[in-house]
């Protein structure tokens, strides 16, 4: 196991009485793409400004390859930050934009120059290097802003939201910019975003983030199929969240005993340091995710199984979520492909029965 | 009836156009009018009287460049014009230097409840007349006064400052520096804070920021400030009269001297203007730099 690039050691952050960082243990090796996700207000961006030194932690220590950085100021160290609003400078243009923080360590101008225009040439944006950064799209000032961080070659790079502000369509191309500059150049990529199709689709690791604290690290899957606890299942995904009391307990499995009927649900959980066993009569919450629940107009034969009410659909191109509901009133969802729903003869009266395997289930901690 | 455009089936409805420019009109006319009559007026016969003739100290309609050639042709109007606007120009140095550390601190060191405090202490300078502040620098500069006797208690000075050129301007801070100190606040305030930390970010030293960063996005408002500070120090009359002692003098002292010795109204009319078109040229020269944005291809 290689020494990690970056440690967090117990760090905490409180802006006078706002905690936004409460406890935080997390270490980053050389050469990841880390995606740190949450809602807004989870301290995600508090923990990239104080990588960057832009904040001090209040509590606890920050290495970045091995030397304790809580000391070290901003410009003293080498991690520059892609910014949500970009922060290019409207006084400069795109060339000096990029060639701004070689300035800053006095390289020498034909360096610099040759250097600026070999970035901007890599990201495609060398024909607009003698433009107003004003001028340029958002595309474009993007590209700009990503040479401008990498000019210096960093070993590692923070981003703050970058593609907040694109079009849907742009986002999708300026993702495969972002992973495949990140596979050549080998550098540590810190990446942090409210959206989860972004986390998943770049990082190699995703730490979602809540009030302050880890809820789950863990690969873009494990986060995804296996939440560890309600916070990450509901922010996450679309995951129907069903709780109960355990009736038995065995090595394998738990009989979850709910008010819409009786599950199986493994015991296998994402939390192996925390691995809390069960016993009978606990009170058990598991999650089912919305597209790995079969839904028919017949009652099937197998064990876990619901009847509902179809309330309504949500058609998303490709893909459908339909609504539904149980006698007692618990919503559930699914989503199907499609084509999978012309088969299924939705628009006529009456019940709808979910189904799905044992193993699909997952139970949540916490 | 009206009309209806066969193609987009609306209404014609001309005169509503017109009906709108006469309102707007109306809002505009009155500062039109009052440019014209108090300061269009008067400035137009101003330069008309810097071609008047005076005979046995009476003013005469006349179209002659003599007045011209005579102030242009005398020693003591250009002496006072270099030194008017070397004064000037030194002001417009020492107050846009004193007052910018203030300024900075005042944009980015302060809570906004001590910076709204301390603008509004700023501004209570110009409820008192500014011939009494200037007067009450007398106590302070005079050879027997406060501060060469702090000084004294060091074994230095007595120094002589009333009536020189450091009198001078002195009594230009007083009229200037607490504008400029506001106007540079406004300017830094409105900095964006995501930009300067960029420029830390991108390994620039906090000092190195403030000419690397914060001195170019403030740019208009820092030569906004700079030029208002020329503008009032060229045109003052009081400091140089009552602290610089008036010898030399400077072009405003110069026309009332030139008045007052054998009513040659038309001669301190050719000083006026010459100040008029040194204050425009530089007035424009400073906009012109500071609405400059690069050249975009």
């Amino acid at each position: 196991m290689n020494t990690p690039l970056v440690v967090f050691e117990n760090v905490a952050k409180h802006f006078g009485d706002f905690v936004a960082v409460k406890e935080l243990n997390l270490a980053i090796n050389a050469g990841e793409f880390i995606a740190i996700m949450g809602p807004s207000g989870c301290g995600k961006t508090t923990t990239l400004r104080m990588l960057a030194g832009l904040d001090q932690p209040s509590r606890g220590s920050i290495y970045i390859g091995e030397q304790l950085m809580n000391d070290v100021r901003p410009h003293q160290r080498d991690t520059p930050l892609v910014w949500q609003s970009l922060a290019l400078f409207p006084f400069l243009n795109a060339r000096e934009n990029v060639e701004f923080g070689l300035k800053m360590r006095n390289q020498d101008a034909q360096i610099r120059r040759s250097k600026a225009m070999e970035w901007l040439e890599r990201l495609g944006v060398a024909e607009f290097a003698e433009r107003n950064v004003d001028t340029l799209s958002g595309g474009q000032r993007q590209r700009v802003a990503l040479a401008r961080s990498l000019v210096t070659e960093p070993q590692l790079l923070l981003l703050d939201e970058p593609l907040s502000a694109l079009d849907a369509h742009l986002v999708i191309r300026m993702q495969s910019v972002l992973t495949q500059l990140q596979r050549e150049l080998g550098i540590t990529f810190v990446y942090v975003t409210h959206s989860q199709s972004e986390a998943f689709a770049m990082a190699d690791r995703v730490v979602v983030m809540s009030n302050g604290e880890i809820a789950q690290a863990g690969v873009p899957r494990d986060i995804y199929r296996e939440p560890a606890n309600r916070f990450v299942a509901e922010f996450v995904g679309r995951n129907n969240i069903i709780s109960g009391t355990a009736n038995t307990v065995d090595e394998k499995s738990i009989q979850v005993k709910a008010p819409m009927g009786t599950f199986d649900v493994p015991t296998k959980t994402n939390t192996p340091d925390t691995d809390k066993k069960f016993s009978a009569g606990d009170m058990v919450t598991f999650v089912i995710a919305a597209d790995l629940v079969q839904v028919t107009r017949t009652k099937p034969k197998t064990e876990n199984s619901v009847e509902c009410s179809l309330i309504s659909e949500e058609f998303v191109g490709s893909m459908v979520t339909l609504f539904l509901e149980t006698a007692d009133g618990t919503e559930f969802k699914v989503q199907l492909q499609e084509r999978e729903l012309s088969t299924l003869d939705h628009t006529t009266e009456g019940a709808f029965y979910l189904s799905w395997q044992s193993d699909s289930a997952h139970v949540l901690h916490g | 009836m009206t009309s209806r455009d066969p193609l987009t089936h609306q209404v014609a409805n001309k005169p509503t156009r017109k009906l709108f420019d006469s309102f707007a009109l109306s809002w505009r006319l009155p500062i039109i009018v009052w440019q014209t009559l108090f300061f269009l007026g008067p400035l137009i016969f101003m330069v008309a009287m810097s071609f008047f003739l005076v005979k046995n100290y009476r003013m005469q309609e006349a179209f002659e460049f003599v007045n011209w050639s005579k102030m242009f042709s005398r020693n003591y109007f250009w002496d006072s014009y270099f030194l008017t606007f070397t004064l000037a120009t030194l002001s417009t140095a020492i107050a846009s230097l004193l007052a910018f550390p203030a300024s900075f601190a005042l944009a980015f060191k302060v809570s906004p409840a001590v910076r709204r405090w301390a603008l509004f202490l700023l501004i209570i300078p110009f409820f008192t007349s500014y011939l009494v502040r200037i007067f009450s620098w007398y106590v302070i500069l005079a050879e027997s006064g406060a501060l060469n006797a702090l000084l004294d208690t060091f074994g230095l000075g007595p120094y002589t400052m009333l009536n020189t050129k450091f009198g001078t301007l002195v009594g230009y801070m007083t009229l200037t520096l607490p504008l400029v100190v506001v106007l540079q606040t406004f300017a830094l305030s409105n900095i964006d804070r995501n930009l300067v930390q960029a420029a830390h970010n991108l390994g620039c030293s906090p000092f190195r920021s403030i000419y690397a960063v914060i001195m170019p996005l403030a740019k208009t408002g820092l030569i906004v400030a700079a030029l208002f500070c020329f503008i009032l120090s060229f045109g003052d009359f009081v400091s140089p009269y009552y602290l610089g002692g008036s010898k030399p003098p400077t072009l405003p002292i110069l026309i009332i001297d030139t008045t007052k010795s054998g009513q040659q109204w038309p001669r301190a009319a050719v000083v006026a203007v010459v100040m008029m078109v040194t204050l425009i040229t530089i007035a424009f020269a400073a906009l012109a730099l500071a609405y400059r944005t690069r050249a975009s291809r």
